[in-house]
């Protein structure tokens, strides 16, 4: 970005006999935002370019079709949508167990763009959408750094912004989901919201509750938000800063928003109920409360005053006390959920709720929790992740700067950006995914760092070099003297130098990282030959579109959740448990399954009415996050039920209790559905030079069973490198052969 | 009964053409390609009348159902007009030759593709096994005249007969048969000829073809045709093995792993898609006079199996669009090769003109069902593009002709696109200029310096 500064200033400098400074200055704002918009759209094309247009992951593809379903049949059918194609045979409900916010942006796009004549396919719309919003995002965090401190600050902020890791990992063309327009409306929010307090107009407020609600339709971390207003006024009431400007702001947002954000029927009634939301509550009754007690002080006699208020206020702290724990009690105010007690303690989720622990997203950042499943997946986060570190500590030093300076000249709106980034630091440790909610706080305290440190040395190396021109204006020749502050020119613009070369890494690093880590669609895979050219592997678009044109339109398909979304929407088939989740037992169930014997499987899948099976074998490719690896996770979630009591994980382990698929693994494991389905006829395979039939090349062993048929299964579908397999459930045989 | 009826229907002809009852084929050679999914029948006739009068028409019965193509010449090498008759019997195609030269001596060379006439037998075949079809159909010439002499040779695409019909005399060597001669068949006279072969050749049926034909006066055509493929032979028993497939040469011979499109020459920007998006198993390469396509599905198809995807390429205009003033010729192929010996069930075809374009005239090069036609818009259109569509059943690679198009545009109207861009970002800035001059609140306030 520097270069980019470089630039504008240069065309400036050119103009200069044609403009007036402030025209000047217009111009090279405006040229580094739009560099900096283009930048961070331009930046997130890597995998278009590199791949194709194509949605990546597993949740992008559901926000896909789902938002298909949007484009092509309309709101109120989306809104009623009862879908029978997932969590077969219980269905899911769809219109009411979403944030709609994401697909109804960019239906509502593609309609436009369609009204225009511009007839754009709706997968590119999705594809483009969050580069697109990162855009906007970028220029978002400029006005807002803008309102915090100085415009200065706010260009750096949102050339920072338009690149940092943390946030691109989320927002590649491709990666298609709420994340990528959700801190867009976040830092819309916090935007409006510093409108607001500075104001104090209702017109303020009552917009920053309209992107509050735009925020609370699209994310469910909108929770964070709706934390971090509160704490911030209640901030605010502490250090004596509560005024009526804050009371019309926080006011007019909670109650516009609360009942704005109650429209989403995924929300419901949430905001009022459950123990997340009540710290908005009880900062807008302290509002209240604060307010009428000004203005009680206004009109009373001091003496008078100190005694009503000692009463009140301890009469009150009894009264919420009570009533809050015996709502907490009978379950009027919902309980902490498991997610956010996995917030609090980390080790909470691992212990408990071994669904939520296999998630990897839901994991804590820290080195242990990386051995446990998905270990490719989790060996490229882990991969990414120190990249995003040594990113983010150009801006980790920076970071104490800008809180610093942030101090420095406390107002309103800084003590905002403080909380700000304080404890999103804190939820970013606990929670890998909340590093997106970090990075933007993270730029615009190190934009404000900087700013700040570059505007005082320069001027400093200019007031020596530049002492001629400066007579010319009086003007900048006081300001000049005002501000060099007494530093030596040539401790100035070493400085200068110094920063320079680290915003220079900065970019370097950035869009390295980004090409590196971010820019795979994980549905398609490649991987070096030996001669070093290309090969790519297109085995999940290859099975689930065999799966598309070669399985009866109602065939019902289980597999291990992960794969949910991307079957029910590339294969257009029922499926019985996908990545929502949201059903343990029905999950378990296909655990079971896949961890029981063959004939005992064969009961559950003729109860489920399986049609076929697919897993993910990466034996033959190297492929480590394939369902093998997974396996435990299954036996796991299998065994957390009352029918699943049987299948216990200790069955799963061989004699000195390790994991192993070789001949010295457990017998429970060699015979279960999962193991056969995926070394069905690989015991005659030879996978590596040196090494014998059927050697696995993931778990780097032998497998111990080789020679064995199925019985109640038969091949149904094997992909070319035999990443997907895909079985037929045999129909029940026919008497007495 | 049915018999009776073709009587009935094939003398009223003869009646209405006051037929010579003295002509006779006098030799007939037929040549009968089974190598692939199609039957491919040429014909040779000696036609001579014994009275010595010249023979002017000539009744043409071909007995093959699904028949697509068929083209005759006379001795000269001159094409010969078959008149269509309408029959009653779907099965049965007569047609009425009528000769350009007075003769009674005429030679007639006749050529004919049918679909779907080599049945696999059995229906379904194990990943392993061969895949065996039976072809039935005449073992004469069914014609209303008698004939002489005639014999017919078959081309197999094996030497691996399972059966076939005997009437002697006949013989068999490597990949061929070689029925006759039989000597005065009577007219009429039918005898089944039932052949039961190894063909491992590909069945690929193409379900559907929609392809679409957009002329941009910009000097690009883009061409984009979507296609349903299915393997239309033995169907596939049981389960398929990767294992098997990979390792074993002999396994799934009948499966479809990859074919051949060609494209015009000077095709650029060719794309081969999915729902799924890129099918990312193809390979290109550039010919003297076509571009060669090695398409491969996602998945190899064996019996039974279908793929749908989307190909596309553009060409330049100036080879397939000629113009004269205001008038304009769009000169392209009705369809184009997929594969080969390929048959499609049904296509659609949809040319898009520029938008202004007028007085619409379409030639087809074969009879074809004119569908209703639209308008489209997209890009910066205003009034819509016209768009032409038209259907055709039953095609085959025969069917690889050009059709013309001839329209008017006048060269004005290439620049109302441009012109609408640059009117759009005047208004804009027009208004921003206005928008930012005026004062919109509703209380006084001093003038600011």
């Amino acid at each position: 970005m520097t270069v980019d500064i470089g630039s504008a200033g240069g065309a400036a400098t050119k103009t200069r006999v044609f403009l007036t400074w402030e025209k000047q200055e217009h111009l090279v704002k405006l040229a580094i935002l739009i560099l900096a918009a283009v930048l961070s759209f331009a930046t997130r094309l890597f995998s278009v370019l590199r791949f194709e247009s194509v949605i990546h992951e597993f949740d992008p593809y559901f926000n896909y079709r789902t938002t298909r379903f949007l484009a092509e049949q309309g709101f109120y059918k989306f809104h009623n949508w009862f879908d029978d194609r997932a969590w077969y045979p219980l269905g899911r409900i769809i219109g009411g167990t979403i944030y709609p916010g994401l697909m109804v942006t960019s239906a509502a796009l593609y309609r436009l763009m369609w009204l225009l004549n511009i007839t754009i396919d709706i997968r590119n719309v999705c594809v483009f959408l969050a580069p697109f919003f990162s855009s906007l995002t970028t220029l978002v965090t400029y006005a807002l750094t803008k309102e915090i401190h100085s415009t200065s600050a706010g260009l750096v902020a949102a050339a920072l912004i338009s690149i940092v890791p943390g946030y691109i990992s989320r927002s590649v063309a491709g990666s298609y989901d709420n994340e990528g327009i959700a801190i867009f409306c976040m830092l819309l929010t916090y935007y409006l919201w510093i409108k607001a307090v500075k104001t104090g107009t209702i017109f303020w407020s009552a917009m920053s509750a309209l992107a509050y609600f735009y925020m609370v339709s699209s994310w469910g971390g909108y929770v964070f938000l709706i934390n971090l207003i509160p704490l911030h006024v209640l901030a605010l009431m502490c250090t004596g800063r509560f005024s009526h400007r804050i009371y019309i702001a926080y006011s007019t947002l909670y109650c516009v928003g609360t009942i704005l954000s109650m429209q989403i029927s995924f929300v419901g009634f949430q905001p009022i109920q459950s123990s997340e939301h009540m710290l908005a509550l009880g900062v807008f009754g302290l509002c209240q409360i604060h307010a009428f007690v000004d203005y009680l002080r206004s009109r009373m006699p001091k003496e008078h005053f100190d005694v009503l208020f000692k009463t009140l206020v301890s009469g009150i702290v009894s009264v919420v006390l009570i009533v809050g724990t015996v709502l907490t009690l009978t379950g009027k105010v919902s309980p902490w959920t498991g997610r956010f007690y996995s917030l609090l303690d980390p080790s909470y989720a691992k212990n408990n709720i071994p669904i939520i622990a296999s998630v990897s997203e839901h994991q804590p950042t820290s080195w242990s929790s990386f051995y446990f499943d998905l270990q490719a997946k989790v060996v490229r986060a882990a991969f990414s992740f120190i990249y995003i570190h040594i990113c983010l500590q150009i801006l980790v030093f920076l970071f104490p700067a800008g809180l610093y300076f942030c101090f420095a000249r406390l107002t309103d709106a800084n003590i905002f950006i403080i909380l700000y980034g304080v404890t999103s630091i804190y939820f970013a440790g606990v929670m890998v995914r909340l590093m997106l909610v970090l990075a933007p706080v993270m730029c615009v305290l190190s934009g404000i760092a900087i700013s700040h440190l570059l505007a005082k040395y320069i001027k400093s190396m200019d007031a020596v070099g530049a002492k001629p021109a400066a007579e010319q204006s009086k003007r900048q020749h006081k300001k000049l003297e005002q501000q060099s502050g007494g530093v030596k020119s040539e401790v100035a613009m070493g400085f200068v130098a110094v920063i320079t070369i680290m915003l220079i890494v900065y970019t370097l690093h950035c869009t390295w990282v980004t090409s590196e880590a971010y820019s795979s669609p994980s549905i398609v895979l490649s991987a070096r030959s030996h001669d070093g050219g290309r090969i790519i592997f297109d085995d999940f678009r290859e099975a689930y579109y065999w799966l598309q044109m070669n399985t009866p339109e109602d065939a019902r398909i289980m597999s291990w959740w992960d794969y949910g979304y991307q079957i029910t929407a590339m294969a257009n088939r029922t499926i019985l448990v996908d990545n929502n989740t949201w059903n343990n037992t029905h999950i378990s169930r296909v655990g079971q399954a896949m961890a029981s014997s063959e004939d005992k499987a064969y009961e559950i899948m003729r109860e489920l009415d399986v049609d076929y099976v697919l897993v993910i074998f990466g034996g033959l490719t190297g492929y480590s996050s394939d369902d093998i690896n997974k396996f435990l996770w299954m036996v796991r979630i299998g065994g957390s039920t009352d029918r699943g009591a049987h299948i216990k994980e200790k069955d799963y382990y061989a004699a000195n209790g390790e994991f192993r698929v070789d001949k010295e693994g457990s017998p429970t494991l060699l015979n279960c559905l999962m193991y056969k389905m995926c070394y069905y006829r690989f015991g005659q395979m030879y996978t590596e030079g040196g090494k014998a039939q059927g050697y696995d090349r993931v778990r780097a062993a032998e497998i111990g069973n080789k020679d064995f048929e199925l019985d109640v299964l038969e091949e149904a579908y094997t992909t070319e490198h035999w990443l997907v397999r895909i079985y037929k459930v045999k129909d029940l045989p026919n008497r007495g052969v | 009964m049915k018999i009776y009826w073709q009587y009935i229907c094939i003398s009223i002809t003869c009646f209405m053409l006051n037929i010579n009852a003295d002509i006779i084929n006098k030799n007939v050679e037929r040549v009968l390609d089974l190598t692939s999914q199609l039957v491919k029948t040429t014909y040779k006739i000696s036609v001579e009348d014994l009275t010595g009068i010249a023979v002017k028409d000539y009744v043409l019965i071909i007995r093959e159902p699904n028949l697509s193509y068929i083209s005759a010449k006379d001795g000269f090498d001159n094409t010969v007009k078959l008149q269509k008759q309408e029959s009653e019997n779907i099965q049965e195609h007569s047609y009425i030759l009528n000769f350009l030269k007075d003769s009674p001596k005429q030679s007639i060379y006749i050529e004919t593709v049918s679909t779907k006439n080599l049945l696999p037998h059995p229906y379904e075949i194990k990943q392993n096994d061969k895949q065996m079809v039976k072809f039935v159909g005449n073992l004469y010439l069914y014609s209303i005249y008698k004939t002489i002499t005639q014999k017919t040779n078959v081309i197999l695409s094996s030497s691996n007969v399972l059966s076939s019909t005997q009437i002697k005399p006949f013989s068999l060597a490597a990949n061929k048969i070689f029925f006759g001669p039989y000597e005065n068949v009577e007219k009429l006279t039918e005898e089944e000829l039932m052949i039961h072969y190894e063909n491992q050749s590909p069945f690929l049926t193409v379900n559907s073809l929609d392809r679409t034909i957009e002329v941009s006066h910009w000097g690009n055509i883009a061409v984009k045709e979507s296609i349903q493929i299915t393997h239309s032979g033995a169907k596939l028993k049981g389960s398929f093995s990767r294992y098997d497939f990979q390792k074993d040469g002999r396994s799934g011979q009948s499966a479809v792993k990859s074919y051949k499109t060609y494209l015009p020459a000077s095709a650029f920007c060719v794309y081969y898609r999915d729902t799924n998006g890129n099918i990312s198993t193809s390979n290109m390469n550039l010919q003297q006079d076509y571009v060669d396509l090695d398409l491969r599905p996602r998945f190899p198809l064996f019996g039974g199996w279908k793929t749908q995807y989307v190909l596309g390429y553009n060409i330049p205009a100036y080879e397939n669009l000629f113009s004269a003033g205001t008038d304009y010729v769009l000169k392209m192929r009705l369809i184009d090769h997929i594969h080969d010996n390929m048959s499609i069930e049904e296509a659609v075809i949809s040319i898009i003109l520029p938008e202004g374009s007028a007085n619409i005239k379409l030639d087809t090069p074969y009879t074809v069902n004119h569908r209703q036609n639209e308008l489209m818009y997209t890009y910066l259109d205003t009034v819509g593009r016209p768009v032409i569509s038209f259907t055709k059943r039953n095609l085959v690679e025969n069917h690889i002709t050009d059709f013309t198009l001839k329209y008017t545009f006048s060269k004005v109207s290439l620049l109302q696109e441009p012109l609408l861009v640059i009117a759009f970002i005047y208004i804009i800035f027009i208004f921003t200029i206005v928008f930012l001059r005026m004062d919109l609140s509703i209380t006084s306030h001093s003038h600011k310096e």
